[in-house]
């Protein structure tokens, strides 16, 4: 039933006070919520920018170790090589919850392999091609870590974004509201008893006089 | 005892040809003239040169920088090596055939990678480097085949087919490749040693470079095979290991259980390869008293962190070797090992030229690329 609708009515008045009382309990609880989520966006997000580093660190390590590899086999060596790969990197999506929230939860499959699973002959290549391998894959498992922590960071602050707004919805609109709402339901049967008081005594009166007058 | 082919007039005529031939190389003072050159001066350097003029004139327009280089050299690797094996005579010519095969070997498996990955043709093109013995328009025949059986039927003329032959029905398979990989180069090195044991002039000293060659890749694939984060099997160490080196593929399986120091450092300081290793880092780190221990202890301290072999030593080890082959190419100045000592040392050039290149592509500094340079 929209506020609007409710009349100064005991019902009305028991309707207000368990809106009233059910909105505190969620703005309680949704105030926690928000702290929990923002204490564990803190922690996401050192653990973000800690990927993030290590993310570049690897980078400039791949690109050293395949800038070696070029010069040692040609691009050509590392072409052929690379052309050798017999099964895809990928990772499998999943999601963990977090204060009812779905981060990403993201596992590398076929990501770091062993030197069979590279598909090119060790008698056809040498070590920098193992090398350049290698940190091509840890680089693939650091952009992954990172994509899992940063979806993770953004998809928490959608989310606190929206508690926010739940929670200052429920603190400056709804919580106000339904006081108002109530004292006004309170005022308007105090001024009925008051009225129906001064109605019945001035009943009591006249009923008084006119025995009086007989 | 010689045979009357290798010391006939027409090889005695063949290998002065490749000692001409390897005076015309790039001498150190081009490398370090090269090296203060930006990518557009070195292009511009190559097609002042009468080697890789017409090869700059013909990729130029498809290619540019660092791949313009790469693809200019080995355009240049393989003319020079097709013309090594057109001047190489009688038993010069079957074992330059024999020793390019390696390039052969190289260029099937793209073929055969490509076909079964479905990569563009175009792209498997590019990667060709026809120095061996099958020619540029055999291997664009391949390229037009669309599946594997039929690539590896159309080869039947090839030596090294046999190897292929028995892997026909699985070709394609997850793992068969690299299984191909390493069976073609053990039988590539396998028909190398056999044709060398033919007693030809220079081919007991070929033998030793040869069998050199196979114990330094075997350590090397060792090492490699070591620092995997998985434990290999024995089968898998057999598998690696390249049968024919002075160094007994027993002798690998032993050191790949070995775990403390100061056995390993026994059993390798028994091997062949701790002088030249020794003698590498000498070079490579200005150290006169560096000693074979020092070496055997520098493998060990890899070998213990399950580390790779040290790209830098791995290159000077290289220059070693070929300061001995060309040393032996000298006291047998009318053998094979002139005209090896010549596609060797092209090799390289190549490598070098490639190496400044990409070195530069990737602005690493001058100090470090020349480390990669073999002179």
């Amino acid at each position: 039933m929209p506020v609007d609708d409710i009349k100064p009515t005991r019902a009305g008045l028991l309707i207000v006070r368990r809106r009233l009382a059910l909105a505190e309990r969620v703005h309680r609880l949704l105030s926690m919520k928000l702290d929990g989520m923002m204490l564990e966006l803190v922690r996401l997000t050192e653990e973000a920018a800690e990927e993030r580093r290590t993310l570049e660190e690897k980078y400039t390590g791949a690109r050293e170790m395949v800038a070696v590899a070029a010069m040692m086999e040609g691009a050509t060596g590392v072409l052929l090589a690379a052309l050798s790969v017999e099964a895809d990197p990928s990772y499998m999506a999943g999601h963990r919850n977090i204060f009812g929230v779905r981060l990403p939860d993201l596992e590398p499959v076929m990501v770091r392999k062993t030197l069979d699973q590279r598909g090119y002959g060790i008698l056809g290549t040498s070590s920098v091609i193992d090398d350049a391998a290698d940190a091509y894959e840890e680089l693939l498992m650091a952009i992954i870590a990172t994509a899992e922590r940063e979806g993770g960071v953004r998809q928490l602050l959608n989310d606190i974004e929206k508690t926010r707004r739940r929670v200052n919805a429920l603190e400056f609109k709804v919580i106000p509201e339904l006081t108002e709402l109530r004292r006004f339901i309170e005022d308007q049967r105090d001024e009925v008893e008051r009225q129906e008081w001064t109605r019945l005594r001035r009943i009591k009166k006249i009923k008084a006089k006119r025995t009086g007058g007989l | 005892m010689p045979s009357p082919g290798v010391t006939s007039p027409s090889c005695i005529y063949a290998c002065t040809r490749f000692r001409v031939r390897r005076t015309t190389l790039l001498p150190r003072e081009a490398y370090l003239r090269i090296m203060r050159m930006s990518i557009p001066e070195v292009i511009g350097y190559l097609s002042r040169q009468e080697e890789y003029r017409q090869h700059v004139l013909d990729l130029a327009h498809d290619f540019s920088g660092a791949q313009l280089i790469e693809e200019v050299v080995n355009r240049s690797l393989a003319r020079s090596f097709r013309h090594a094996m057109a001047t190489a005579p009688g038993d010069l010519h079957t074992l330059t055939g024999e020793y390019l095969n390696r390039w052969d070997i190289a260029n099937v498996m793209a073929i055969l990678r490509g076909t079964v990955h479905d990569i563009p043709r175009h792209q498997i093109r590019d990667l060709l480097v026809p120095a061996g013995e099958l020619d540029a328009a055999l291997l664009d025949r391949l390229l037009s085949f669309t599946n594997c059986g039929e690539a590896i039927e159309a080869l039947q003329g090839w030596r090294l087919y046999p190897v292929l032959a028995e892997y026909y029905r699985v070709c394609g398979e997850r793992g068969a490749f690299s299984r191909i990989e390493n069976d073609l180069y053990r039988k590539y090195y396998a028909d190398l040693l056999g044709l060398a044991t033919t007693g030809c002039s220079g081919c007991r000293e070929l033998i030793a470079y040869l069998r050199f060659e196979i114990d330094i890749t075997n350590m090397r694939n060792l090492l490699r095979l070591h620092c995997a984060e998985e434990a290999c099997d024995l089968a898998t160490i057999d598998r690696t290991m390249i049968p024919g080196g002075r160094i007994p593929i027993a002798l690998f399986r032993r050191l790949y259980g070995i775990e403390a120091e100061g056995e390993f450092v026994s059993v390798f300081l028994e091997t062949n390869i701790v002088p030249v290793l020794a003698q590498a880092v000498r070079e490579l780190r200005q150290d006169p008293d560096f000693s074979s221990i020092d070496a055997a202890e520098l493998v060990w301290q890899r070998w213990h962190r399950r580390r790779r072999p040290v790209h830098e030593v791995e290159m000077a080890v290289t220059r070693v070797r070929l300061h001995q082959l060309e040393a032996l190419s000298r006291r047998h100045p009318f053998s094979v090992l002139p005209v090896l000592a010549y596609l060797e040392r092209k090799k390289y050039e190549v490598a070098n030229l490639r190496a400044i290149a990409r070195g530069k592509a990737f602005d690493l500094a001058p100090e470090r690329i020349w480390q990669y340079i073999v002179l």
